[in-house]
């Protein structure tokens, strides 16, 4: 079946069993290895995606449901985007392999909250796991992208 | 073979499609609790019938003494919606405990009630608020309240035909309470919940995560007829619900800690609803 979506503002369309994940989709036809498949159930976060404004688990999205949907991964950021950089300057990531979706859920939580408390850190966060643990380090990141301020 | 997708957009499309593929045809509401199970190889669909662009599933209205929910209403809108926090916010805090963010962005009612997860939140609250769900099919529609929708682990009364189009709640409570006992991550599913509500009809607490459905003994809570509620009476409450109840063990926690476990959470959970 042909599936039609935007994928970080571009019009695409593959073709594909609707039943797959997405996750496997924008991996393979679409090249976005910025999601990550990792526990398969919805639990770890690393394979985050944005769905018409809302984040999701990539792992757990038929395909098929992404028709005519808006979709967004880490890659639609720019390089000097303030959450990268805080990233960075805050020394939040050790093998990375969380980063990517770290970065985006941390974006769509400041743009709906541009200043989050811990607790509200933690609450947007919970979900998305990071095996080496550098959780202390991400929440300051926060913190750093919040005075930042969000790009126009 | 590629599976077949259908994205029906209206009520009658959606029963026609599930009169004519019966058993064949899986519905797909947000997908959180299917995508585990196709990928671990347990469901292989031959059709899938989305339930994402039907009009009217995504409602919510308030209907005299009562509240309608579309079967479409995701976890995150039941957590945030002013309508809900204000008429019955038992809802929303039990829905704002379900999982992680992306979880529910996703879920929906329709799906949780559905699925009928043992260790699920929202069914112990539903049957405790005396929730029903309206089943529909192309050759009919009934009401059936939720204690009786789910009949074991992963079992309801939903004949094949049939859709789960809304969630009628009475709004005649006068305290409601909701408590999540985790023993894993904050995100995890309950190792013990309870709900407890104090509505017109008297009390009603059900207790979710420890058996195949929520427990729910109306001889143990119609021992608050009369009387005020008070630490003595939950304690007595709490003791009867924990002796009644035959735990199941998993990783969560064995049968016999969850007993001690049912005491003392149906005790705190009418003390919260006196105090
Ligand atoms: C990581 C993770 C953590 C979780 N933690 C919790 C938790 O802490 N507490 C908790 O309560 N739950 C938890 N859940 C379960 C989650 O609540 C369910 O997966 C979800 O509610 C199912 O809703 P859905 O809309 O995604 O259903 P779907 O996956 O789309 O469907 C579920 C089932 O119901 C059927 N169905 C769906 N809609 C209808 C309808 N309208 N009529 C008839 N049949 C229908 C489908 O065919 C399918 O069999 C967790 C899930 C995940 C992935
Ligand atoms: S791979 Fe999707 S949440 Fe873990
Ligand atoms: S930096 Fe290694 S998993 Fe998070």
């Amino acid at each position: 079946m042909k599936i039609a979506f935007e994928l970080n503002g571009t019009p695409v369309e593959v073709e594909t069993d609707p039943a797959n994940m997405a996750l496997s989709v924008l991996r393979g036809e679409c090249g976005i290895t910025s999601v990550r498949g990792t526990c398969g159930i919805g639990l770890c976060g690393t394979c985050t995606m944005i769905v018409d404004g809302k984040t999701t688990a990539s792992c757990l999205m038929p395909v098929g449901a992404l028709a005519g949907r808006r979709v967004e991964t880490v890659d639609v950021l720019n390089e000097d985007d303030p959450v990268i950089d805080a990233f960075i300057e805050a020394n939040a990531v050790q093998c990375g392999f969380c980063i990517p979706a770290m970065v985006l859920t941390v974006r769509k939580l400041l743009e709906d909250n541009p200043k989050p408390t811990d607790d509200e850190i933690d609450m947007a966060l919970a979900g998305n796991i990071c095996r080496c643990g550098c959780y202390a380090k991400i929440r300051d990141a926060v913190h750093l992208a919040a005075a930042k301020g969000n790009p126009a | 073979m590629s599976t077949a997708w259908h994205s029906p957009t209206t009520r009658e499309e959606v029963l026609r499609l599930r009169a004519e593929l019966g058993e064949d045809g899986t519905l797909v509401a947000g997908g959180t609790f299917l995508g585990v199970l196709m990928n671990n190889g347990i469901l292989a669909p031959e059709a899938m019938i989305s339930l994402a662009h039907v009009e009217g599933f995504e409602r919510i209205a308030r209907d005299g003494a009562e509240l309608r929910i579309g079967a479409m209403v995701t976890h995150r809108r039941l957590e945030f919606d002013a309508d809900i926090r204000a008429l019955c916010p038992m809802i929303a805090d039990t829905f704002a405990v379900v999982a992680n963010p992306r979880v529910r962005n996703w879920a929906t009612i329709g799906g949780v009630l559905a699925d009928a997860d043992y260790a699920s939140d929202p069914p112990a609250a539903m049957i405790a608020l005396d929730a029903r769900v309206v089943l529909e099919s192309a050759s009919g529609r009934r009401e059936v309240s939720v204690e009786d929708l789910i009949e074991d682990v992963y079992q309801t009364v939903i004949e094949e035909d049939e859709v789960l189009t809304e969630v009628i709640v009475p709004l005649d409570q006068s305290a409601a309470r909701y408590r999540k006992f985790r023993t894993r991550s904050h995100e995890d599913r309950p190792c013990v919940s309870v709900a407890a509500v104090q509505a017109s009809g008297g009390l009603r607490v059900a207790v979710g995560a420890v058996a195949g459905k929520p427990q729910i003994f109306h001889d143990i809570c119609a021992l608050a007829k009369g009387r005020a509620m008070d630490s003595g009476l939950a304690r007595e409450i709490g003791t009867a619900y924990a002796e009644r109840i035959d735990p199941i063990t998993d990783a969560r926690g064995s049968s016999a800690y969850r007993k001690r476990v049912i005491a003392v959470e149906v005790r705190r959970a009418l003390e919260d609803l006196a105090a």
